[in-house]
């Protein structure tokens, strides 16, 4: 076995490629963990933008307008998250895997009003590689990076996006200090809950993107449980990458490099059993998690309900 | 009068049951993915319908039922008095082996890659030769390569599919022997994803005819063909897809399980309880006409088409094993 095939620019490729999901889904996590809220309803999210810009690219034969029914739907979901977490103050993880079941149940409702029984399945066009000017035309780098399609150069600047809205500016300063300190925010007259419901709407529609870039990219058509864990795995991410957007980013791709590098290796291997295989990303994200996690350090409200009258 | 009302009120009681005629049987349907999936389950979903419309037998069905809670699905429907029951899967033997003593009084339907010895009395099998007809899919892929690198894309690593993938293999060999066939199995019959990045990874390598074994996954491998930068030709199975892309597909292996089932379901309310029934090319699978390959090309797989159908072409099966040939 060669040392190339694990640097093969078809690999590296398909391994961005395959990581827009994930980079989507962890950045839409990674702003409302940042905000307190953790929403363990990822990925039934993904799977329900999946489904709802499937169906509306379907009926109305717009890619643009399948964009707008996935984000729409993370949206709508987060808000019903965040009325119920924010709000009522409810337990966020319980109402999390609710609202994951829900989702689940409802894109495979929805397909199957939608578009019946079939014997011919139906499809969307896919996004078609956008070759950049200049960058496209480099050896290696350029086919690797510059020759994918739109939803590759949108995740890449989400990534930009998120990282300078948390970090460079005082909307990002009130986030963050939402998710550390609630109590300390409101004394200074930040909004906590407008602003944990605000992460929640934008990181709901990054998560419905995610799930957008499954049939748009990928497959041209929906299937139920087409998210196949990558909402799980986005929400590992957000720890590896110790809450930071590029963090998570990087991890994405080096999951996706993984996932892609076991179909490589099932072809040039025969000794190693097919199922140790699909097991590997599996087993590398947890190796990688275990060693990444030491020392990272989660918002201080992640997950807790704030209560205004309640004694700190 | 009252006397007048007793009477009639009896003789409505007495005639009413004769009137309306003996209770219809009922047949439930086992089937492990979703019915919208254009593929195995759909044609199994078809399957049930059109006995329904042939036999008159009322008919009930359970999708994505997993191996795990086949016997509780099983026991539901017996328990609400289905009298047949059929699991529309090889996966779900040891589930049938077990129920069908418990319950003689019920028929169950199964489906196995061939005889299966010592069944109970009350249980039909439906035998799928896969491997006869993916090995005209093989010959095909031997003739109209021209990287000699065929694929082969399998989800779960069943008997089935390790029998049709030894098929590939032999007729490769024999039709191509300087043809390569580079498989994957991806772990999953419905995961498009997965086999979409399993084709990726086989076109990257030099493929350029691919044999889809996978169920829903085939949109996935369709995705990659389509976006390869030279021509990648396909065959899929169960369902004809190349409606789907025209200029990729070559030929489809079509199933018509709606023979079969029907069939088994009339030998059992003529009260035939148990029996062996075998779907291959000819009986069940049947080749659409190829096509985006030479004339030439298509007459000859035609040809061994119809020899299969006869036995007059030697194909060895192999389940438990791959058996490579390089």
């Amino acid at each position: 076995m060669s040392w190339e095939l694990f640097l093969d620019p078809s690999l590296l490729r398909l391994a961005v490629a395959m990581s827009v999901p994930l980079v989507l889904a962890s950045a839409g996590e990674l702003l409302m963990e940042r905000s307190g809220l953790l929403n363990v309803a990822i990925e039934g999210m993904v799977t329900l933008g999946a489904a709802a810009a499937f169906l509306a690219s379907f009926a109305a034969g717009s890619t643009g307008l399948g964009m707008l029914a996935a984000a729409l739907s993370g949206v709508v979901v987060a808000a019903v998250f965040a009325h119920y977490a924010v709000a009522w103050r409810q337990e966020q993880v319980t109402v999390g895997l609710t609202l994951y079941v829900l989702c689940l149940g409802l894109s495979s409702l929805l397909y199957r009003v939608v578009v019946g029984v079939r014997l011919t399945p139906p499809r969307v066009e896919t996004l078609q590689p956008v070759v950049l000017p200049v960058l496209g035309w480099l050896p290696v780098v350029g086919e690797v990076l510059f020759h994918q399609h739109a939803l590759v150069y949108l995740s890449a600047a989400v990534v930009a996006v998120v990282h300078l809205v948390l970090f460079r500016t005082s909307l990002g300063l009130r986030l963050r200090a939402v998710g550390e300190n609630p109590v300390a925010a409101d004394t200074v007259g930040v909004d906590v809950f407008r602003l944990r419901k605000a992460a929640a709407a934008a990181g709901g529609a990054l998560v419905g993107l995610a799930g957008a870039s499954l049939p748009f990219t990928l497959t041209g058509t929906f299937t139920e449980g087409i998210a196949g864990g990558r909402g799980w795995i986005a929400l590992m991410l957000v720890i590896f990458g110790r809450w930071t957007p590029v963090g998570a980013a990087a991890g994405a791709l080096l999951f996706a490099y993984v996932e892609a590098l076991q179909f490589k290796l099932a072809m040039v291997s025969r000794a190693v059993p097919p199922q140790f295989l699909q097991m590997l990303p599996y087993a590398f994200a947890v190796a990688v998690l275990v060693r990444a996690s030491r020392g990272a350090r989660a918002p201080e409200a992640l997950g807790k309900p704030y209560h205004r009258e309640a004694r700190a | 009068m009252r006397r007048l009302l007793w009477l009639l009120l009896a003789i409505l009681v007495v005639a009413g049951p004769s009137g309306a005629g003996p209770a219809r049987p009922r047949m439930a349907m086992i089937l492990p993915g979703v019915i919208q999936d254009a593929d195995f389950n759909a044609v199994g979903y078809q399957a049930l319908k059109e006995v329904q419309s042939t036999t008159g037998v009322q008919t009930g069905h359970s999708e994505q039922v997993a191996v795990a809670d086949a016997e509780r699905v099983a026991r539901e429907y017996l328990g609400a008095g289905y009298s047949i029951v059929a699991f529309h899967g090889g996966q779900y033997l040891t589930i049938v082996q077990k129920l069908a003593p418990l319950f003689p009084d019920a028929t169950f339907i199964m489906e196995s890659s061939g005889q299966i010895p010592s069944l109970p009395g009350n249980v039909w099998n439906i035998g799928r030769k896969f491997y006869e007809g993916f090995y005209v899919l093989g010959v095909l892929g031997a003739l109209a390569t021209r990287s000699n690198k065929i694929g082969y894309i399998a989800g779960i690593r069943l008997p089935d599919f390790v029998a049709s993938l030894n098929a590939v293999f032999q007729a490769v060999g024999k039709y191509n022997p300087r043809a390569e066939v580079l498989y994957t199995f991806v772990g999953d019959q419905n995961d498009p994803v997965k086999a979409r990045q399993a084709a990726e990874s086989q076109i990257a390598a030099g493929v350029d005819f691919i044999v889809i074994s996978v169920n829903l996954g085939t949109v996935g491998v369709i995705e990659a063909a389509r976006a390869a930068r030279r021509p990648v030709l396909l065959t899929t199975f169960y369902t004809d897809k190349s409606s789907y892309a025209p200029q990729h597909f070559t030929t489809s292996l079509v199933s018509n399980f709606g023979k079969p089932y029907v069939e088994v379901v009339r030998q059992i309310l003529a009260g035939r309880r148990s029996g062996y029934y075998e779907m291959r090319p000819g009986a069940g699978f049947g080749l659409t006409p190829p096509r985006n390959v030479p004339p030439e090309v298509s007459r000859r797989v035609q040809e061994v088409w119809r020899a299969v159908v006869l036995r007059q072409e030697r194909i060895e099966e192999v389940t438990d094993r791959i058996v490579e040939r390089r």
